[in-house]
């Protein structure tokens, strides 16, 4: 495990007494926003771990979240089950699906494997379009507010403690940020240790992985097991935070932003996958705020088309000029502060083989 | 019999269109091994571009694609010049996210200029048909199987006859090698992009055709084409023609007979699930071949 | 009674399509031997290291290794068998440290699965290992190098890497493929020297594929020579050089180099 020094303990302190108080300092419709930023985190967090870790690229993201999603509706609002319930058992599920998609990887390889997890995320849109019982069809369905013991997550119900007034949105954003926080954890360990090595080794040389005993077939199903069961816990969250959704939302575009999250934030790091989500899911609200674009429904250039623009370039400026990501820009930063002479070394962490 | 007759034509047509986008796609993977992604934005942009032409300038309809092609052409080619040419000897993982990322950029832009609606194309052939023993033959169908006809051969003509195909033939064996005996490769590489402009231009115009149109959705289709390269091999230009016209009969196909437990719009997906099952069988597809295991 | 010898190949044979890598490889390595494996480029050498580590399946013929059907083991079970390697263009992770690299080497020793390892369960095992990692670096004396980037290192250090990393295996057998290709000759000398006393103090059996003569003259016990895939003869390195099939090979190379 790499070793702390005091500086990054007390950076690390900041920003966790920072993300507490958040709520507290943002307006309603801000604290919505990073509220999908914390959950988006979680999924982004899963991909990074295949993807980054272990170099298997996965169009499918989407395909998770929305088990996920269905999962925590069946349970939570159909069986009138508990969120203590519904959401271990969105990521389990989700784990499921993981352990069924993952074997694929062990027989195409590279872009293969992203047309395969593409092909998953077609043929889950249409299994959600036409399950009307699961799903609602293509109207959709609504999804069940997070009941946890005596806390009550639907829209309009509020947490007072003393002085201190939580409202529902506020409550979604906590419950994620603990989670996140977890799946950051599991990450962390597991990038420091005998698995995460093992994903690394798959990722640069799998046939030197081999050698040195590593199961390369088994190391690409966990990591997509991983992967799923974030994608699944965090995809519950985001079906029930939203309240209703329909089956075309779980597409090929979720699947993109999730890649673009994490190549933006910085692949294979600790702090990408929630620097990228806060840039891609919080890029809409940011580009609402600009003077200059009409309002919603007035017709022009609409706030959706003007963030996939923007986040679409992003990730050709990224992989172009900075494949490390917002954590290898602040690394560069750092370095050029201290003033060092000696030019960093550009190492992406990427997949080397893929199709070569 | 009509009825079958009917879709096979209906799927024969599509399936051209599809072997138009398959062959864009071919062309610029076995000789860079990058899977263009953004080939989809860019049959959108050459629709709309002729539409732009045709309808709001007023050019002839000709001459709308011949510009349209053209612009394509030095558009794709641009692009790997500018930007693709920086990130050479990345994996091919990082230079497809490239593509991803400027394929929804471009597609959104699309629709910042154009609006979401869906325009007219300006074609001569509108919804005009004739018969032949009870099939309906389209006009901008039939003009789809000819002008694919004439494009593909076109194509192999070049690659068979030219000196830039057999250059990029040799990139595609041993790009090293080719490099060392000067062959210039990032223009080669630079070629293939712009053929892939020019065939993702006849792909669009086509699939706007009647009944389609240009409307922003209109590159999800070489999604859908994915599954024809897929099952042809992602090197091989003579399966990704044969992949794309099985895939436009199987789509077509399903969707006249699919049962109903199938779900609606099943025929998008079957061309998926058929290609699934195939690259678990033969995971290089049909017709291509596994890269040589390097230690 | 003798001891089983550690390697044991017969008949074994290689193609790739219509070309022949190796064909009707037969030798027996005895336990904690030093055999040296020579001959011209394209002699199938490392083809032969490749198979002997399943990174190919040989197309007939047969492998005892330690007493087991070889041709039977699935590849990631080797490393746990008691082989190692290195490889001839470097086998090492890029963008891992040093140490990590060789951690990996201990992959099979360890057991925290994926689920333990997220859990920050796999610490104490974790330590131990690390310990381990750190006096192979030390036994190379490149533990000043543990926190570097494996990519970050000259080619001679990486090769060191490598070395360690095999040692951190606590193989029984290690092939060394091409070790001190591509030095400098000093480095060579001492690449030279490490694996005298690797072999030495380590009890190993050692399997060396090199393209140097010299180093194959100092330190093998026995040598076969491939030529074409073939092995021509097999003797102490003294017998070897005096035979005048492998003359004709090295000196056929030669003529056709000129």
């Amino acid at each position: 495990m790499r070793a702390f020094d005091s500086r990054r303990l007390a950076l690390l302190a900041g920003l966790v007494t920072l993300a507490v108080v958040l709520p507290f300092m943002l307006s309603g419709s801000t604290l919505t926003t990073a509220t999908f930023v914390v959950i988006g985190a979680i999924a982004a967090t899963g991909l990074n771990v295949l993807t980054g870790y272990c170099g298997q690229i996965s169009l499918g993201h989407a395909f998770f979240l929305a088990v996920g999603a269905y999962t925590g509706a069946k349970l939570g609002q159909d069986k009138d089950l508990s969120a203590l319930i519904w959401i271990p058992a969105a990521g389990l599920i989700a784990a499921v699906f993981g352990a069924i998609v993952g074997p694929m990887a062990l027989r195409v390889k590279g872009l293969y494997l992203a047309i395969i997890t593409l092909g998953v995320v077609f043929i889950g849109q249409h299994v959600w379009a036409n399950a009307d019982g699961l799903t609602g069809g293509p109207q959709g369905r609504t999804f069940p507010a997070v009941q946890l013991g005596g806390f009550d997550f639907s829209p309009g119900k509020q947490l007072v403690v003393g002085s201190v007034t939580i409202d529902s949105t506020g409550l979604y954003y906590y419950l994620a940020l603990l989670l996140l926080a977890g799946a950051t954890l599991f990450a962390y360990s597991l990038r420091g240790s005998r698995g995460g090595r093992a994903m690394i080794a798959v990722r640069e040389r799998e046939a030197a992985a081999l050698v040195m005993g590593v199961d390369v077939g088994r190391t690409k199903v966990a990591a997509f097991v991983i992967s799923a069961a974030l994608a699944g816990v965090s995809g519950a969250l985001y079906g029930s935070f939203l309240s209703f959704a329909q089956p075309e939302q779980w597409s090929l575009l979720l699947s993109i932003q999730y890649i673009a999250a994490i190549i933006i934030g910085g692949l294979g790091t600790t702090a990408g996958p929630l620097l990228g989500s806060i840039v891609i899911f919080a890029l809409p609200s940011l580009l609402k705020s600009l003077p200059f674009l009409p309002e919603e429904g007035t017709g022009g250039v609409s706030v959706g088309t003007l963030s996939t623009i923007v986040y679409g370039l992003l990730i050709v400026a990224f992989l172009v000029a900075e494949p490390r990501g917002l954590v290898g820009l602040g690394a560069r930063a750092r370095t050029l502060v201290k003033n060092r002479t000696r030019t960093s070394p550009v190492s992406p962490h990427l997949p080397e083989e893929a199709l070569t | 019999m009509t009825e079958f007759l009917q879709l096979a034509f209906q799927g024969f047509s599509l399936g051209c269109t599809y072997a138009l986008i398959g062959l864009g796609f071919v062309v610029i993977f076995r000789a860079s091994n990058v899977l263009n992604f953004a080939q989809g934005a860019m049959l959108l942009v050459g629709a709309y571009l002729i539409s732009w032409l045709a309808v709001d300038v007023g050019v002839p309809f000709l001459v709308a694609v011949l510009v349209a092609a053209s612009l394509l052409t030095l558009g794709g080619a641009g692009f790997q010049a500018v930007v693709l040419r920086r990130v050479t000897g990345q994996p091919p993982f990082v230079i497809a996210m490239i593509t991803i990322g400027a394929g929804i950029a471009l597609v959104a832009g699309v629709e910042a200029i154009w609006g979401p609606e869906q325009r007219l194309l300006g074609d001569p052939w509108g919804s005009s048909s004739f018969q032949v023993g009870g099939v309906t033959i389209g006009w901008v169908k039939l003009w789809g199987i000819v002008v694919t006809a004439v494009a593909v051969a076109g194509y192999f003509a070049f690659d068979r006859y030219t000196r830039s195909g057999l250059a990029i033939r040799a990139i595609a064996g041993d790009e090293e090698a080719t490099l060392s005996v000067g062959v210039p490769v990032r223009r080669m590489h630079a070629i293939t992009w712009g053929l892939a402009g020019a065939l993702a231009t006849l792909g669009g115009l086509f699939l706007a055709g009647f009944p389609g149109a240009p409307q922003p959705t209109l590159g999800d289709a070489a999604l859908r084409a994915f599954p024809a390269i897929v099952l042809g091999g992602l090197t091989s230009p003579v399966g990704a023609v044969i992949g794309g016209v099985v895939i436009g009969i199987v789509e077509v196909m399903t969707s006249g007979y699919a049962p109903d437990w199938t779900g609606a719009n099943f025929y998008a997906v079957a061309p998926y699930i058929v290609m699934i099952a195939v690259l678990l069988v033969r995971p290089y597809g049909l017709l291509g071949r596994a890269p040589a295991e390097r230690l | 009674m003798t001891r089983e010898p550690a390697i044991s190949v017969r008949d074994l044979t290689l193609r790739f399509g219509a070309v022949t890598a190796f064909e009707g490889v037969s030798c027996d390595v005895a336990r904690g031997e030093l055999f040296a494996v020579i001959g011209p480029n394209g002699a199938g050498k490392s083809s032969l290291f490749n198979a002997l580590s399943r990174v190919y399946q040989p197309d007939s013929g047969t492998v005892r290794f330690l007493g087991e059907d070889f041709l039977k083991l699935r590849p990631q079970q080797l490393a746990g068998k008691g082989l190692a390697r290195s490889f001839q263009n470097l086998g090492l992770f890029p963008t891992l440290t040093v140490l990590e690299n060789v951690l990996i080497g201990r992959h099979h020793l360890m057991r925290a699965g994926m689920l333990r390892c997220g859990l920050g369960l796999g610490r104490a095992e974790e330590q131990g290992h690390r310990h381990a990692a750190l006096e192979a670096l030390e036994y190379l004396s490149i533990a000043d190098l543990a926190g570097t980037e494996v990519q970050l290192l000259p080619y001679g250090h990486q090769k060191r890497v490598e070395l360690a990393r095999c040692l951190a295996m606590e193989p029984a057998v290690m092939l060394l493929d091409e070790p001190v290709a591509g030095m400098s000759s000093s480095e060579r000398a001492d690449m030279t020297e490490l694996v005298r006393r690797i072999h030495r103090e380590r009890e190993l059996t050692l399997l060396l594929v090199e393209h140097d003569m010299g180093m194959v003259m100092s330190v093998a016990e026995r040598v076969m020579v491939l030529d074409f895939g073939v092995p021509i003869v097999t003797g102490t390195p003294s017998e070897v050089q005096a035979d005048p099939r492998v003359i004709r090979a090295y000196l056929g190379e030669e003529l056709q180099a000129a």
